[in-house]
């Protein structure tokens, strides 16, 4: 990767105030999206990243949810101290979003021609009918037959396949630099995933718009993101490139998560979950939150959060670097037993005091 | 039309707040719960043990102490025939809180009786009684009341008669949604299934589901109900004078409005506190059991 | 859609016919003897049988009402004892001021509502909501005709800032009638002082009116304010960068009225009330003066035409809002 990435998220916290207390959604991620390239940010429900992909879009919502620290830089300018106004100039145009269940990301009283066109004419001057023409090319190129004859229609008359589409369309309308998908493909039906999937890489490859997709679906960042981030209640716990992150990874948290998903030739053998569950995000973290579920965890898990670092030798072929989070991070030779395998290994136990009982920040 | 869909989709079973406890975190929750509480209570005293206190000091003419101002013998002065205004205000409570009662007692169970029949035996029973309510929403409460009550003869009881039969028809829909809900939902088909008669289910089920919501419209309507009864003695229709309801006194106190002020001001500031703690309490309590009843239940007034 | 429309229109006669017959015999129920208060009560026995055949009033019930449906359906209300003149021309001559009254309560409750509203939401269960709510619950709570007289003293008499009787100046002329709405003819035909006057005599009723409108809309459109506000198509275009303006009026407001026009129905009926009352305090002579005078004098046929307008209009506007309901709402509409 040569020079400053285009987007730069640094040690991003994300907080909640809700009457319940504070939710720590977001505790320490640490991303880059260089321009064109496809970036894959992997969790399960309530990792925090749809909640990180907000802050970058400052679309977190207000006044609840807030930045409580951390750094996102686009094309080298701070986005959190940046006024609404200039934000709304980048957004739609430089940065844009899909999100992920179409059928309530489009008004329903306002004509889908209507949406595409306002997008357009919110960021250039265009006329009224330019715009129209423009939207009909805009539904076309996302595999809208009939297109022209489609803008006077409504949400409700458009299967959620093409209105995802019509998403995408909006989307990269402005030939932003950077497009965020979150869950693009999970509400749709399976048969219409893959091509919905092919669609936005198709695109974003010809129009050199950086992608970042967030998905849980390993299966999708395996076929189309070339470097991946694994999240964890917050936190960034691994990133690699795609095939490494597959072949070799290092971070106790993805060997889980690898093995819990089915092959096809595992017919016959159990499930292999990771055991536990995610923590409670209303307690503020202390020490790696995976620790409760980790078989590589010592002492120094319970009580320190581990920075993200580099574990392998340097980066490979084409510049990119393998981190992890992790104070014992997993060899080569462990990964398909998902346990360790050093003789008189045990994990750590849990410290005497117990660790939610303290309040001191993360490490 | 709207008002079936909002109905029944209120109808699953409310948060119930038990006793003391719940009363006193019902008035923590919000201050504008804790002012309606405060109101009602004060007003309620008033009613309650007012007359008892003040004897008959409001119902004394002194016509050497016409129309004095507020002081300390008599605190909201006195009216045209110097009787003590003060006195006359909280037996005006005493009045329009049990006028609301007895509307409310009267138009609720009828209502809900007639409504939970109409949903139980279907068919044609149901579709006439639909029809007759469907006539009452055909005007405008308040000129309905005042027609009923202008035929029957004005006085108090007449207007509390005509305000029970504007009020009885909502609370026959409401009782009915509440019913036809609750026959589709899941677990009266699985009773079914497994003997019970439909009856028997509804019926165990109606008290936990329909009560709470019917209690929100009665003590919304409380409120209303002492509104259209002042209204309706304004003109004339209902509390005859010397009675001292307080649209009764308004009315009589239009013509001294330049002289003596009081005359209308304290009946009427009175009547607005009232019927504010009355309205904010069956908002508090809406949003306190199910805040997904607001907009489904009869708000603002008739 | 059609078929739902000629159901409603279906079931609006049949209302109306229900209306006649109810009216028809509660009027005849009322005391009061209207041949003796058109004769005069010195009026010989002799003149008042006159009086009494000449309206049919000596006719059994059914056949007077028969007798009255058969006029009713050739447009005939038959003529009012009080005014002497046909009460469809009463009508005609006082219906539109009261058209006039409410729309200008409407527009004064309304918009206040709406801004209240999207205050009150945007600051979501702070301090100013609350106290916001408190205005709309007040706005419910206070008796119309008590603020209507406040309003009379305080703003008419004490400040001397409006009129505080009728339509018009004593001794003016109103404009040449176009609608019958003084404001609208005064604008139409070049009479604008009469407009600025005929408006004048307006205000203050129609704010004692628009109290309970503000209080009913306030609440319901905050509501659907906050529910629409959190749609995930808000965020949509939040995320296209579109400007704050264009998010709120054509996102957010849009679709947040949409349950509010419902609320309309109602707030007619709250108004229909309050006209009543209000009309009468401020000798406005529109529907509402004319309603109250008629039931005083028992003047059968000026009740009944009263009656009939009043619950006519009321479904029809109970059916033009739910229309326009489904207009607005293209899920409905298109199927």
């Amino acid at each position: 990767m040569t020079g400053e990435p285009l987007l730069s998220v640094q040690d991003l916290v994300v907080r909640f105030d809700t009457p319940q207390g504070e939710v720590h959604a977001v505790n320490g991620v640490s991303l880059d999206v260089g321009a064109g390239e496809t970036v894959g940010l992997v969790g399960e429900s309530g990792s925090g990243k749809s909640v990180t992909s907000l802050a970058v879009m400052g679309l977190l919502p207000a006044p609840a949810g807030r930045v409580a620290s951390g750094r996102i830089a686009f094309d080298g300018n701070d986005l959190i101290g940046l006024p609404e106004r200039d934000l709304r100039k980048l957004r739609g145009k430089d940065v844009s979003m899909v999100f992920q269940d179409p059928m309530s990301s489009l008004n329903p009283v306002i004509t889908i021609g209507e949406q595409v066109t306002e997008i357009l004419r919110a960021h250039e001057q265009v006329s009224k009918a330019d715009a129209r023409t423009r939207a009909a090319d805009l539904l076309r190129r996302v595999g809208i037959p009939n297109a022209a004859e489609q803008l006077g229609r409504f949400p409700h008359q458009f299967s959620g396949g093409m209105r995802q589409r019509v998403m995408i369309a909006m989307a990269l309308a402005l030939h932003p630099r950077l497009l965020i998908a979150d869950e693009p493909t999970t509400a749709l039906d399976v048969t219409i995933q893959a091509q919905v999937l092919e669609l936005l890489v198709a695109l974003t490859t010809d129009l050199e718009t950086a992608l970042l997709l967030i998905s849980h679906d390993l299966g999708i960042m395996a076929r189309v993101a070339r470097r991946i981030a694994v999240m964890y209640a917050g936190f960034v716990m691994e990133t690699a490139p795609t095939t490494e992150l597959f072949a070799a990874p290092r971070h106790p948290y993805t060997v889980g998560l690898l093995n819990s998903v089915p092959a096809i030739d595992d017919r016959g053998k159990e499930l292999r979950p990771i055991e536990g569950a995610p923590p409670d995000l209303e307690e503020a973290p202390v020490g790696c939150p995976f620790a409760p579920r980790c078989a590589w965890r010592v002492e120094a898990c319970w009580t320190t959060m581990p920075p993200l670092r580099p574990v392998s030798a340097g980066p490979d072929a084409s510049g990119v670097d393998h981190s992890a989070a992790c104070h014992n991070p997993v060899r080569a030779d462990e990964v398909r037993g998902a346990a360790p395998l050093r003789p008189g290994f045990v994990p750590a136990p849990p410290p005497s005091a117990p660790a939610s009982a303290t309040t001191e920040a993360p490490a | 039309m709207m008002e079936e869909a909002a109905v029944s989709a209120a109808a699953a079973p409310p948060k119930a707040a038990s006793g003391l406890r719940g009363v006193w975190a019902f008035v923590r929750a919000s201050w504008l719960n804790a002012l309606a509480v405060t109101i009602v209570t004060i007003v309620v005293l008033l009613a309650v043990f007012g007359p008892f206190l003040l004897g008959s000091k409001g119902n004394t003419a002194d016509f050497a102490n016409i129309l004095q101002g507020p002081s300390a013998s008599h605190w909201m002065g006195t009216d045209n025939v110097g009787r003590d205004l003060f006195a006359r205000v909280v037996a005006g409570a005493r009045i329009s809180l049990t006028s609301a009662a007895v509307i409310v007692l009267l138009a609720a169970p009828f209502g809900c009786l007639l409504g939970i029949l109409a949903g139980m035996v279907g068919g044609w029973v149901d579709e006439v009684l639909m029809r007759f309510t469907d006539l009452f929403f055909a005007f405008p409460a308040f000129v309905l009341a005042a027609a009923i009550a202008a035929t029957l003869g004005p006085s108090l009881q007449h207007t509390i008669l005509a305000v029970a039969i504007v009020y009885w028809p909502w609370y026959a829909r409401l009782a009915r949604s509440q019913v036809l809900t609750l026959r589709e939902r899941e677990f009266v088909l699985a009773a079914r299934v497994s003997g019970s008669s439909t009856t028997g289910i509804v019926a165990r089920h109606m008290v936990r589901n329909v009560l709470p919501i019917v209690a929100i419209q009665m003590s919304a309507d409380a409120g209303n109900a002492i509104l259209s009864i002042s209204a309706l003695s304004f003109l004339g229709l209902g509390a005859q004078p010397p009675t001292p309801e307080w649209g009764t006194m308004m009315a009589g106190a239009q013509d001294y409005l330049q002289t003596a002020w009081w005359f209308l001001t304290f009946p009427g500031l009175t009547l607005t506190f009232t019927v504010l703690g009355f309205n904010l309490l069956g908002d508090g309590l809406r949003d306190w059991i199910d805040p997904r009843l607001r907009g489904v239940l009869r708000g603002g007034r008739v | 859609m059609g078929r739902l429309v000629l159901r409603r229109l279906v079931f609006v006669l049949f209302v109306v016919w229900g209306v006649t017959l109810i009216t028809f015999f509660l009027s005849r129920v009322v005391p009061g003897d209207p041949a003796r208060l058109i004769a005069g009560p010195r009026a010989s026995a002799a003149a008042l049988a006159h009086i009494r055949a000449t309206y049919g009033l000596d006719e059994p019930l059914a056949q007077q009402y028969l007798r009255y449906m058969s006029d009713l359906l050739h447009g005939n209300l038959g003529i009012s004892f009080m005014t002497r003149r046909p009460v469809t021309q009463d009508l005609r001559t006082y219906f539109p001021a009261t058209i006039e009254l409410t729309v200008l309560a409407l527009i004064l409750g309304v918009v206040p509502a709406i801004l209240a509203a999207m205050l009150a939401a945007r600051r979501r269960a702070s301090g100013v909501d609350q106290t916001v709510e408190l205005t709309a619950v007040a706005g419910v709570s206070i008796p119309a005709f008590w603020l209507a007289l406040l309003l009379q003293y305080l703003v008419g008499v004490k400040l001397g800032w409006l009129p505080i009787t009728g339509r018009l100046a004593a001794g003016a002329t109103p404009p040449p009638r176009l609608t019958g709405m003084y404001t609208v003819d005064g604008l139409l035909t070049g009479h604008l002082s009469t407009s600025v006057s005929a408006f004048e005599h307006m205000v203050l009723p129609a704010i004692a009116l628009a109290a309970g409108v503000y209080g009913l809309m306030t609440r319901i459109v905050r509501a659907s304010l906050l529910e629409v506000t959190g749609e995930d198509y808000v965020r949509t275009a939040e995320a296209k960068g579109l400007s704050r303006s264009r998010v709120m009026l054509r996102h957010i407001l849009r679709n947040a009225m949409l349950p509010a026009v419902t609320i309309l129905g109602l707030e007619f009926g709250v108004l229909a009330g309050g006209v009543f009352v209000v009309e009468y305090i401020f000798a406005f002579p529109g529907i509402g003066q004319y309603a109250f005078n008629a039931f005083a004098a028992s003047d059968y046929n000026a009740i009944m035409g009263v009656t009939l307008l009043v619950a006519i209009m009321y479904t029809l506007t109970n059916l033009v809002v739910d229309l326009i309901y489904l207009y607005l709402d293209p899920r409905i509409r298109y199927a």
